[in-house]
């Protein structure tokens, strides 16, 4: 046992699985008091699996660790206070939120039904909103806290068929970047991640999308053949990197997270310009320079077939 | 009258006031049949003054344009429907959709409430889900359409006390990437306008954001973004033009748009990479990360003092 987290509590929604299992075990094993956060749905969102989070739970007690379960949802307001009285109630305190719960119901955009758009933007988006509003509470209170929530690639970049996924990923890399602003004088971090791994998730993309993908040549972001090697314990070293106290002053940023690499994500700048000097466009001036020159060589993910 | 959007119908939501107003009108004087869209509510989403949508429709009219009203909320998949059916009802096809509409409740995110946070993902991201998803099955089928969502430098790179308005507008920057990338094999283009204009929209920001930001130092009202200025017509000739045949090669961007001045976004994309052959410890990690894509870093709120 290791102890950069040691005497943190620390909360990990969707534990029960994948890269948020990854992160609660190492967590615990650096010396932090886990609260495993997983109602155990399928990754449709449907069922409930009780057992998932207390078999993650055994396992960082058999290790030596400490935690404990809780199947609360976080698409609710009062789910979200729940998940963070039990880390008081258990442990006296909350450090350190991790949010990796996710579902994903893929379709493309003209045959999304509105389920697949809420179910989707509720547990991702909303669902981030209910565990770290009530955390910034107390993180504000107490002065500390590290906010880790995750987005996506499909989000920063656009995967075909995931309308509603992309919207939530990078509502959350919008919505960290907020919470980075609004918490850092109180000696509180928010960053997020884009991770890349071979888990559940990327089994649920639809045939027709992946077909669509490979198509029009704009796969190279999720490749099946990649992702089947990224184990999902690999992200879990850098976000308990970012929960230690060595990472104070990292608030604000994306990192894109796979295998064993870890990528700092561009700040949103103007690549290209065009200016008028009168300050009022005239169309056919607009027309010229945008043809012409701000989208002579522009990048197109899928041009017309 | 000039004709770049000769014989196209455009439906603008949020075109009663501000930067869709602008849009509606430019688009109607360069040729376009435009549906109005606007319940005229207050900016916190609250009230309904049916006026401001028929009086956009009058100047438009006055001025040897077509137009129509609508009156219908974008927050339900009814009303998207209902909106895409009224350009049809009028003109019989759609051409170009503009999603303009959104509201503002901001809200340090320690005392954010549910209501502040649902009312303002319904708005502004569903609310371009409801009218987008409608007009994709229509474009579909057409194989042609324009997609024009709005974001905000607030989503790009967050301003303090609008974790709700940055959550909705990064996720439609997020949601016209996939819409770039579902629709542009039928000839759709998706393309994402980040305006800096001076509306009633910034006018809401509290004074408590405000003071905070600048006791912070963070300055201006959206830190390291461009400062907002200019009027709400100043966005409607890129936005004229992304939705005219001359755009067809631009798809899945994000453009920045500010008095006389239009600049194309990045893509997010990594910049500074470690990579090691085994897996990383924690403490690795604590010890190469300073030193490599951790130096220089830019904090955007560093701690203060209790008494700052």
């Amino acid at each position: 046992m290791v102890d950069t987290l040691r005497d943190k509590v620390a909360i990990v929604t969707g534990a029960g699985r994948g890269i948020g299992r990854g992160v609660a075990k190492l967590m615990a094993e650096e010396g932090a008091k886990v609260v495993v956060v997983d109602p155990g749905v399928n990754v449709d969102g449907t069922g409930a699996d009780q057992s998932i989070a207390d078999s993650v739970v055994a396992e960082i007690t058999q290790a030596g660790g400490t935690a404990v379960a809780c199947q609360e949802s976080v698409v609710t307001m009062s789910g979200g206070e729940r998940i963070v009285q039990t880390a008081v109630d258990n442990y006296g305190k909350l450090d350190i939120v991790v949010t990796c719960a996710g579902i994903l119901r893929d379709r493309m955009i003209f045959n999304m039904s509105e389920q697949e758009w809420d179910d989707v933007i509720a547990v991702h988006l909303k669902g981030t909103f209910t565990v770290v509003k009530n955390a910034c509470i107390l993180f504000r209170q107490q002065r500390s806290g590290r906010v880790i929530t995750f987005s996506s690639q499909s989000g920063l970049v656009g995967n075909s068929g995931q309308a509603n996924y992309g919207a939530a990923k990078s509502g959350i890399a919008g919505f960290t970047k907020v919470v980075a602003k609004d918490m850092g004088r109180y000696g509180v971090t928010a960053n997020s991640i884009a991770p890349r791994a071979s888990t559940r998730m990327i089994g649920a993309i639809p045939d027709s999308a992946q077909e669509l993908r490979a198509r029009s040549g704009v796969a190279s972001l999720s490749e099946g053949n990649e992702l089947d090697q990224l184990d999902p314990d690999g992200i879990a070293p850098f976000i308990c990197y970012l929960a230690t106290d060595y990472a104070s002053t990292v608030n604000g940023q994306t990192f894109l997270v796979y295998g064993d690499t870890v990528s700092l994500m561009s700040q949103p700048r103007p690549t290209e310009s065009i200016y008028t000097s009168s300050g009022h466009w005239d169309m056919d001036e607009l027309s010229e320079l945008a043809r012409n020159y701000l989208t002579k060589d522009i990048y197109n993910p899928a041009p017309a077939t | 009258m000039a004709d770049l959007l000769k014989d196209k119908v455009a439906i603008i939501t949020g075109s009663g006031r501000g930067i869709g107003r602008g849009i509606a009108i430019l688009m109607a004087e360069q040729g376009a049949k435009v549906v109005v869209v606007d319940p005229g509510v207050n900016v916190d989403g609250t009230g309904a003054d049916n006026s401001l949508a028929g009086g956009v429709v009058a100047e438009i009219q006055q001025a040897g344009g077509e137009a129509t009203a609508c009156l219908e909320s974008v927050a339900t998949m009814d009303g998207g429907e209902r909106i895409v059916q009224t350009a049809i009802d009028n003109y019989g096809k759609l051409d170009i959709v503009v999603t303009c509409a959104g509201i503002l409740r901001d809200r340090m995110i320690f005392n954010m409430s549910e209501q502040e946070w649902d009312d303002v993902i319904a708005v502004h991201l569903k609310g371009t889900f409801s009218v987008v998803k409608n007009a994709s099955i229509l474009f579909r089928q057409q194989r042609s359409g324009r997609i024009i969502t709005f974001t905000s430098v607030s989503g790009l790179y967050g301003n303090s006390g609008q974790a709700n308005y940055g959550a909705a507008k990064d996720g439609i920057a997020g949601l016209t990437r996939v819409l770039a990338r579902d629709l542009g094999r039928y000839g759709v283009t998706s393309n994402s306008i980040s305006p800096g204009a001076a509306t009633r929209m910034t006018g809401t920001v509290p004074e408590e954001a405000r003071n905070l930001r600048s006791a912070r130092g963070i300055g201006g009202s959206t830190g390291s973004a461009p400062r907002l200025r200019g009027e709400g017509d100043d966005i409607a000739p890129m936005v004229t033009w992304l939705a005219s045949d001359e755009a067809a090669h631009v798809n899945g961007h994000v453009f920045h748009l500010t008095e006389g001045l239009v600049s194309l976004m990045n893509n997010p994309e990594p910049v500074k990479t470690i990579h090691k052959e085994s897996r990383w410890t924690v403490e690795e990690l604590a010890k190469v990360f300073p030193a490599t894509i951790g130096l220089e870093l830019f904090n955007p709120a560093p701690v203060q003092s209790p008494s700052q």
